[in-house]
């Protein structure tokens, strides 16, 4: 009542009105309805038609069959003290269960628990006879004793608990407090490593993040600063895969055991400390500097096998692997005029590997390493500086420049197999035309090009001629041009409209080093619409095509049968989607809504060759390549349906509909002629292993996608709401 | 003003033909107008005397039209708590806005948040900031929604029950109204939980700070390393590019390669590791079971197949292979 005035609040004339229309205006809502915290719990089922591989990989209902769907959102807040007290749970009938619980009393003390599992299920069909799977011994057959082939199901449940708390201690000074402990149990498709046999890497480790901070928030000056501790803890160091049947082994190439080392337990500690402080009401000063130290000290599990797989000589048994992290950043914003911004920023990150070098493969004889670990540090040095003037008619230009400067540790032992580089340098120019705060139109038009360029390449080690031809894509000479359009138009209050248009264009330099990358491209349309017919309908629709291109060069040398060939690839990747919303509400109790969705991307692998010398374009020996690689199309479409009934001043009914339908001929475990991939069974040499006849493993594992998913689901909830 | 107090008049009338309750409440005088109480907020009554219960959006309509009094839902609506604000601390004096008695809209607020507001957005933020320029929002006049105009309203729903940008399942929706590459690149195969609503974009990106990328921790691996810390190392053998940046082969909105790979083995190995023999083969697909190293760099797990340890491995194995990462 915009032009009511509150001389007609509750007053005799009111009251009379509510004699008359009593009953209709019982109806209305009251302040508390209004203001007054609410809740809500809801209980339903419901089922899906099919199995989910591809679309219920986080979701918790990949297989078909019914769940329970039930959500509580219960909020009391006690206003005399202004007492919280919060829970929420979201898919407790689901594998993917979140629930939380708060107590708050604001502006003074609070804590909250909270739990939530998060399942990962691998959306492929792994048929394999190897055994053991899930623990750190696994084996697979052989010629000597098989396995019956059978599904597993792989993949990952994560379960964290986190706690919090808060209290304020003085005005203005919170002490903030949260733990994190998340338990991830399951198993990884993984590698043999010594050869190109199936294994299943098991997991089972806990994280741990410990975060405590004191924080004031003055009128003018704002302080962070606390103490973050992270702790990974895997409960699984080796893993050990066996030949079935065989023993020993002289040659680590490949025995009747290898070894693959799994990722050690490692802590880091952080103290940290950000600052702001306003000089004056339009200048801001901010700062940042974070000291951490992370270790990796345990005892190396490898260290103790014995035969091939025995350590060299001058191995030590623990890493004693240490990394700190120093970083100090000065930030400046301020407006000199008022039309005038300016931000400025310096940051200096520097990563220090300090972990003492030792050689961990060598001559056992001599006692020479050859391979040693490799720790790695980086220096980043960065700059930003940006002024933004205000001109007439609601627009604005933006000038800046960015600077980022890495100094890179070089490899001092051991073998580079890569070009290096110890610098690398990057500057980047922007410019924009802006335009905010008009009645209809506004939006920005952009344009950024940078500079990449670095030292001269350190020449990797090693007799092969092509190793030092390439530009590694990080590191590369590479000069990006970048146009960004965004228009935001709103014609009428009821209808909306966004146009976006990103174009970039990256530029690879040869420099006389014939391989690498050497162009690529990136382009995004999109446009979005909506339309509210009235307070009661609402369309809203979008469009996006993105498109991504690279082009890179390579060497193929000539082996089994093909020819030496320089690679031109062309990839491609392309993306259309599609979305549509229609939501209304058809009688005073019934709401309904349905959105379509619809994804397509397309990605092409084109390599062109270009043979010289003897041989052909794909390798000849058995088994024999299938090439070029065709193109891979993915169409995901759902369509949805919702609609909620009110039972009564209290309680809904909500009707849920989806159809999902999927599609890939993605061909990553297929043959050339589209039969699924078996991994290898065949003649395997075990130099030295005892095992009377044994000539080969016999693995044979598929790995199948299901190519298409179509599946419906339907569900109804009936939802309670109170305060 | 006058033909409304007129039709209020009538309505007295009408009301004294009702029932017979009616008759008898309406045969008790008339008591002097009270002046309007404070609805929520601790001095609010200037602005619910007008922006009552009735002129608020009913909760049986849909998200269109934004809620006033649904302010008291919230954390600012907890009057007990002394730092919460009441309306005009947000909204400005007003008094122009409040001293209109015409029939029309009124003069707009000191302060306006509403869509097509007059009202810069450094002013609009300054309501905000000065309160909470604190925690993770020093670095706010930095970051690069600041400078880009975004006001904290762009954003937040102050006045609503369930702010969208702060809810797991609905965060995308006002995140993806600029982001719209990331709308598409998070619905690709190969994505992390946030359609699925178990991870959020500000899982990973504190969109009021000021970090490169606007990233929760201070650089790309120290944000990965807070889900992932099993690649954190460090290793015996560690691999440089991932222990330098985990996007310079992965793409975290979501792509079409497992594993959030930017281009499938053996292209994306390639694109720094050029060799003599197995490692510059040719794209391609073997025809039949194989273990030979020259067929496998393009199906299944490529070259990770054997490289399994290709984040970095710990082994001690007297190989050379182990610091290929295959041990």
């Amino acid at each position: 009542m915009k032009t009511m005035l509150k001389t007609f609040r509750p007053t005799a004339m009111s009251v009379a009105l509510m004699l008359v229309f009593g009953p209709a205006l019982a109806e209305e809502p009251n302040v508390d309805e209004l203001a007054k915290p609410d809740s809500s719990i809801s209980v339903g089922i419901g089922n899906w038609s099919a199995d989910r591989p591809h679309e219920g990989v986080y979701d918790g209902m990949r297989d078909k069959g019914a769940y329970g769907l039930l959500d509580a959102d219960i909020i009391k807040r006690d206003d005399t003290t202004g007492t919280w007290l919060k829970l929420k749970a979201t898919n407790l009938g689901l594998d993917a269960r979140e629930i939380k619980g708060e107590y708050l009393r604001q502006g003074d003390i609070g804590g909250s628990v909270e739990y939530n599992k998060t399942p990962r299920d691998n959306p492929y069909t792994v048929n394999t006879g190897l055994q053991g799977i899930g623990t750190t011994n696994v084996t697979v057959g052989t010629n000597l004793g098989s396995f019956a082939k059978r599904d597993v199901d792989l993949g990952t449940t994560r379960e964290l608990l986190r706690l919090g708390g808060y209290k304020n201690l003085l005005p203005g000074l919170d002490f903030k407090i949260d733990f994190k402990n998340e338990d991830k149990k399951g198993t990884r498709l993984a590698g043999w490593g010594s050869a190109a046999l199936f294994s299943v890497e098991p997991i089972d480790s806990t994280t741990r993040q410990l975060e405590a901070m004191l924080q004031y928030t003055g009128k003018q000056l704002q302080l962070s600063g606390g103490y973050y501790g992270s702790w990974y803890d895997n409960h699984n160091s080796l893993l050990l895969q066996q030949l079935n049947g065989v023993t020993g082994g002289t040659s680590a190439s490949f025995s009747a055991t290898t070894p693959m080392s799994l990722p050690l337990s490692n802590q880091a500690h952080q103290i940290f400390l950000d600052g702001g402080y306003a000089f004056t009401p339009t200048t801001r000063g901010t700062f940042k500097v974070a000291y951490s130290m992370a270790t990796q000290d345990e005892h190396l599990p490898s260290y103790d096998l014995t035969g091939a797989n025995a350590p060299f000589v001058g191995t030590p048994s623990h890493l004693d692997g240490r990394v700190d992290t120093t970083l100090v950043q000065l930030g400046l914003s301020s407006r000199p005029m008022p039309k005038l911004l300016i931000t400025a920023n310096l940051r200096y990150y520097d990563l220090n590997d300090k972990t003492p070098l030792a050689g961990f493969v060598g001559n056992n004889t001599t006692g020479v390493a050859s391979v040693y670990n490799t720790p790695q540090s980086y220096t980043t040095t960065s700059g930003k500086l940006e002024a933004t003037y205000r001109l007439p008619e609601n627009f604005s230009l933006t000038g800046g420049v960015d600077y980022s400067g890495q100094d890179r540790s070089q490899p001092s032992v051991g073998t580079v197999y890569v070009p290096f580089r110890t610098e690398v340098n990057e500057t980047t120019y922007r410019l924009q035309v802006r335009r905010s705060l008009a009645d209809s139109l506004n939006g920005t038009l952009g344009y950024l090009h940078s500079d990449r360029n670095g030292s001269s390449y350190l020449a990797a080690n090693g007799s092969s001629p092509y190793s030092n031809q390439i530009n590694p894509v990080h590191i590369a000479d590479r000069s990006r041009d970048k146009w960004r359009a965004a228009f935001d138009w709103e014609p009428l209050d009821k209808l909306s409209l966004q146009l976006r248009i990103d174009h970039s264009q990256d530029t690879y330099p040869e420099d006389g080093r014939p391989y690498g990358m050497r162009d690529g491209s990136a382009q995004l349309y999109a446009v979005d619409g909506s339309y509210a017919f009235s307070d009661n309908w609402l369309l809203s629709a979008w469009y996006s095509l993105e498109r991504t291109k690279a082009r890179a060069v390579g060497f193929r040398q000539a082996k089994d049968g093909s020819a030496d060939a320089v690679k031109d690839s062309h990839l491609k990747d392309v993306g259309d989607s599609f979305g549509l919303n229609l939501r209304g509400k058809l009688t005073a109790r019934l709401d309904a809504g349905i959105g379509l969705d619809w994804f397509r991307s397309t990605s092409s692998t084109a390599q062109d060759l270009t043979l010289s010398g003897a041989g052909a374009t794909y390798p000849t020996a058995a088994p024999g390549t299938s090439g070029p690689l065709p193109d891979i199309k993915n169409n995901l479409l759902r369509l949805k349906l919702d609609a909620k009934y009110a039972i009564d001043k209290s309680s809904d009914l909500r009707f849920d509909l989806i159809h999902e339908r999927w599609h890939t001929d993605d061909w990553s475990w297929n043959y050339g002629g589209g039969s699924p991939f078996a991994y290898y069974t065949g003649t395997q040499t075990c130099t030295g292993c005892v095992g009377a006849g044994y000539t080969g493993v016999v693995d044979g594992t598929t790995v199948t996608s299901n190519k298409t998913q179509s599946a419906s689901f339907i569900g109804i909830r009936y939802i309670y709401r109170f305060q | 003003m006058k033909c409304l107090r007129q039709f209020f008049m009538l309505s007295v009338l009408l009301g004294l033909l009702g029932a017979g309750s009616g008759l008898a409440l309406a045969a008790t005088p008339a008591k002097p107008a009270e002046s309007p109480k404070d609805l929520i907020l601790k001095g609010d009554a200037k602005c619910t005397g007008c922006h009552d219960e009735a002129d608020d959006a009913k909760p049986t309509m849909l998200d269109l039209h934004p809620s006033v009094l649904s302010i008291g839902k919230t954390k600012h609506g907890t009057k007990a708590d002394g730092r919460t604000p009441t309306c005009t601390d947000c909204h400005g004096e007003s008094e122009k806005h409040l001293a209109y008695r015409g029939n029309d809209s009124p003069p707009l607020t000191d302060r306006d948040f509403r869509k097509k507001t007059k009202t810069s957005a450094a002013e609009r933020n300054g309501a905000c900031l000065d309160c909470h320029q604190g925690g993770n929002r020093i670095g706010w006049q930095s970051s690069a929604h600041s400078t880009q105009d975004l006001a904290c309203t762009s954003c937040h729903q102050v006045h609503a029950r369930n702010d969208k940008v702060m809810g797991k399942a609905t965060q995308t929706e006002t995140c993806f109204t600029c982001h719209k590459e990331q709308r598409v690149q998070i619905n690709k195969p190969s994505h992390h939980p946030v359609i699925e609503g178990k991870m959020t974009c500000s899982s990973c990106h504190n969109v009021h700070g000021d970090n490169p990328k606007q990233l929760v921790k201070n650089s790309t691996n120290e944000t990965c390393y807070t889900c992932h810390m099993e690649k954190r190392g460090p290793f015996v053998h560690n691999h440089q590019p991932v222990s330098e940046d985990c996007s310079i082969c992965h793409q975290p909105h979501g792509t079409n390669v497992d594993n959030l790979l930017k281009a499938r083995s053996p292209l994306l190995c390639q694109e720094c590791h050029s060799h003599d023999s197995h490692p510059g083969q040719a794209a391609t697909l073997p025809n039949g079971t194989t273990n030979g190293t020259g067929f496998l760099g393009t199906v299944g797990r490529g070259c990770m197949s054997c490289h399994t340890n290709i984040h970095g491995g710990n082994s001690t194995v007297n190989s050379a292979t182990a610091g290929r990462f295959r041990r």
